[in-house]
């Protein structure tokens, strides 16, 4: 029923390209997050299809209708801002009825969509205060609510969780989850949080300095990225990344740099074939190295020093130095080191990705 | 313990009075006197026309301004005067803030024509007035002022031209200010506000009074305290534009005339004392408005 597709879609302000063909099918239904770095363009997309940004150039599409010179009060999107965007001088009802009010709805049809809402939310008690005497969650709550009363074909939340604290914040984001499950309704989501973007999405969407990096799944996104931005941009902690050359020797491919030098799984080995003698970079997410035992060979295993422990209880992150390079890893909360001992350490030869040192992309 | 604490309380505040004291005596010497003296002198025949010491004659100045048009006329041009110039400085005013509250190529040159009736000196600025609306010598708008003063003077008696350059030259001053100020109160406002409204209603109309109007509520009132108050006081513009030949006179005016040129110190500061409550009044009217949105904890 309601797609959101967006074709060639671009924004230029006078000196700004601030979005770069942009070209993204969003289905019925999905909740699809745009994440990245501030600057990256994804509130601006995401303002284009509300409609409070001019389109320079291309094409959105919802339902089935082009909207781009609808006006957004015409384009059946409700959205929720980052500082909730509640009016001061009304009550929670009232911030929750105005769009209504201002399409004239009857007053009976809107007292029944406030009180569904205010019940789905559960803030129903708040209905007769101001939106000053409310904590921060309970005003994304109404924000949503006022959302949720205008039964729109697209949800659009630009950064919706950023004013709240740490926890609240996932608590929230639990119940958009939920609440999306129920409702059914299409949404488009904004945050520069990977893990906001990871949890909520169905698909997500990479941006950077405007461009569409990676379009996919979570696990998709994490298990294969397809270039080095996107490997480092989501997981946390971030990637490690090594500069290595791709050797030749003993009939196999060894990625190879002062400190280690591993084998090239044969599943990457064939793609890797081209870059023989060329440096490239090699990407290992902390949780795919571990303490070696006897059993890791030494295709895949290397010495390191360890320089920092940081215990986080169900986890040890240790930050060690192979050769010259500063690598990080996830390790069992049972392994006991300290500061410059010595280490050695095994990675997963499947989980080992390469990217091209100019263009960057998976290899 | 408790003894301690209570000298040290006694301490703090002696210091508190210490560090009051001398913006109590300014206010002392700079207010509360001068008000003071005009009250005293309100109720006496105090007038450099009169030999021996001031004698106290009570009501008797405000029986006698209450009784005659010596009070009613310039309070009604008064009136007439504050109503008609705040109205206009208020609707101009939030038109120039509207209008610079949002981005358009060459804002900085349309921000600082806005501004400019107010940086610019009004001692000047109203003699420059003047001379245009009753040019001195004959230049390309001396003809045709010439006639408009007539056709005014002509239609409303005469002094009416005087009157309505007052009015003239008061709106284009105070839309200035109030525009800078209307435009510092919609820069208060969070963006997401007026973008929610639009995107709920293509009508402006609706959203101006739904949403811009009641988030705006304490800039205006504060904008029609200071245009009524600077109306209700006004005499240094009037006098000036209109060379002292004042025949439509508001109370600032008339005072000033009555105590100045008539030697009328009682009357003169009974008629100027009138303003007060009028003043209070609307002060106590605009206050409950004054009260601001508060902001949202981020």
């Amino acid at each position: 029923m309601a797609q959101v597709m967006m074709k060639d879609l671009n924004k230029k302000y006078d000196e700004v390209h601030a979005v770069k063909d942009v070209n993204l099918h969003i289905r019925d239904k999905e909740f699809v997050v745009l994440v990245g770095p501030s600057g990256c363009g994804k509130s601006t997309t995401l303002r284009m299809v509300a409609g409070l940004e001019e389109i320079t150039a291309g094409e959105i599409t919802i339902g089935d209708r082009i909207v781009n010179d609808l006006p957004p009060k015409d384009r059946d999107i409700a959205m929720v801002f980052q500082n909730y965007a509640l009016y001061p001088h009304m009550t929670v009802y009232d911030n929750m009825a105005f769009g209504l009010k201002m399409r004239k709805f009857p007053k009976p049809e809107i007292a029944k969509r406030v009180q569904d809402a205010a019940e789905i939310l559960g803030i129903q008690e708040l209905l007769k205060r101001k939106p000053r005497q409310l904590s921060g969650g309970q005003r994304q709550r109404v924000a949503v609510g006022r959302a949720i009363v205008r039964h729109p074909q697209v949800f659009l939340f630009d950064e919706p969780l950023s004013n709240l604290d740490a926890k609240l914040r996932v608590q929230m984001r639990v119940e958009l989850k939920r609440l999306h499950e129920r409702l059914e309704t299409t949404a488009i989501y904004v945050t520069h949080d990977q893990v906001e973007a990871m949890t909520l999405g169905d698909r997500v969407v990479v941006m950077k300095d405007g461009w569409i990096q990676q379009v996919g799944e979570p696990l998709e996104l994490y298990g294969k990225p397809a270039n080095r931005f996107v490997a480092g941009f989501i997981g946390s902690p971030a990637m490690n990344f090594v500069e290595v050359t791709v050797a030749d020797a003993n009939g196999a491919l060894w990625a190879d740099t002062p400190g280690f030098r591993v084998k090239v799984p044969l599943a990457s080995a064939g793609r890797l074939g081209p870059y023989r003698g060329q440096r490239v970079t090699l990407g290992i997410r902390p949780e795919d190295l571990r303490v070696a035992t006897g059993s890791d060979g030494a295709d895949h295993s290397f010495d390191t020093v360890v320089e920092v422990v940081e215990p986080l209880g169900s986890e040890i992150l240790l930050d060690l130095k192979a050769g010259p390079n500063v690598i990080v890893a996830r390790v069992e909360p049972t392994v006991r080191v300290k500061h410059s001992d010595k280490m050695r350490l095994a990675l997963h030869p499947e989980r080992v990705h390469f990217f091209d040192n100019k263009t960057e992309l998976a290899i | 313990m408790g003894s301690v604490k209570a000298v040290g309380r006694a301490r703090d505040i002696r210091l508190a009075y210490l560090l009051l004291a001398p913006a109590v005596l300014l206010l002392l010497t700079v207010l509360a006197y001068p008000v003071g003296w005009e009250v005293w002198t309100s109720l006496t025949d105090l007038s450099p026309l009169k030999d021996g010491a001031p004698e106290y004659v009570g009501f008797t100045n405000y029986r006698r301004l209450l009784a005659g048009a010596e009070f009613w006329r310039p309070a009604l041009v008064t009136v007439v005067y504050a109503v008609v110039t705040s109205g206009a400085k208020l609707a101009l005013g939030l038109g120039f803030a509207l209008l610079l509250a949002r981005s358009f190529r060459g804002r900085a040159l349309v921000f600082l024509a806005v501004f400019l009736p107010w940086a610019y000196p009004a001692g000047v600025s109203v003699i420059g007035w003047y001379w245009t609306l009753n040019p001195p010598t004959t230049t390309a708008y001396a003809p045709f002022m010439g006639h408009l003063k007539y056709a005014v003077d002509g239609t409303f008696g005469t002094g009416a031209w005087a009157f309505v350059s007052v009015i003239l030259f008061n709106i284009w001053r105070g839309s200035s200010f109030i525009g800078v100020l209307l435009l510092a109160g919609i820069n208060a406002v969070p963006p997401e506000l007026f973008e929610c409204a639009v995107l709920e209603s293509k009508s402006p109309w609706r959203r101006f009074w739904l949403v811009t109007v009641p988030l705006l509520k304490p800039f205006l009132a504060l904008a029609v305290f200071l245009s009524l108050t600077s109306a209700f006081a006004d005499l240094a513009n009037v006098w000036m534009l209109t060379a002292g030949r004042i025949v439509f006179p508001i109370i600032g005016t008339h005072a000033y005339f009555l105590a100045i040129k008539a030697g009328q110190y009682g009357p003169a500061s009974a008629l100027s004392l009138t303003l007060v409550p009028v003043l209070l009044g609307v002060l106590l009217v605009l206050f409950r408005l004054f009260d601001p949105p508060r902001r949202e904890a981020a």
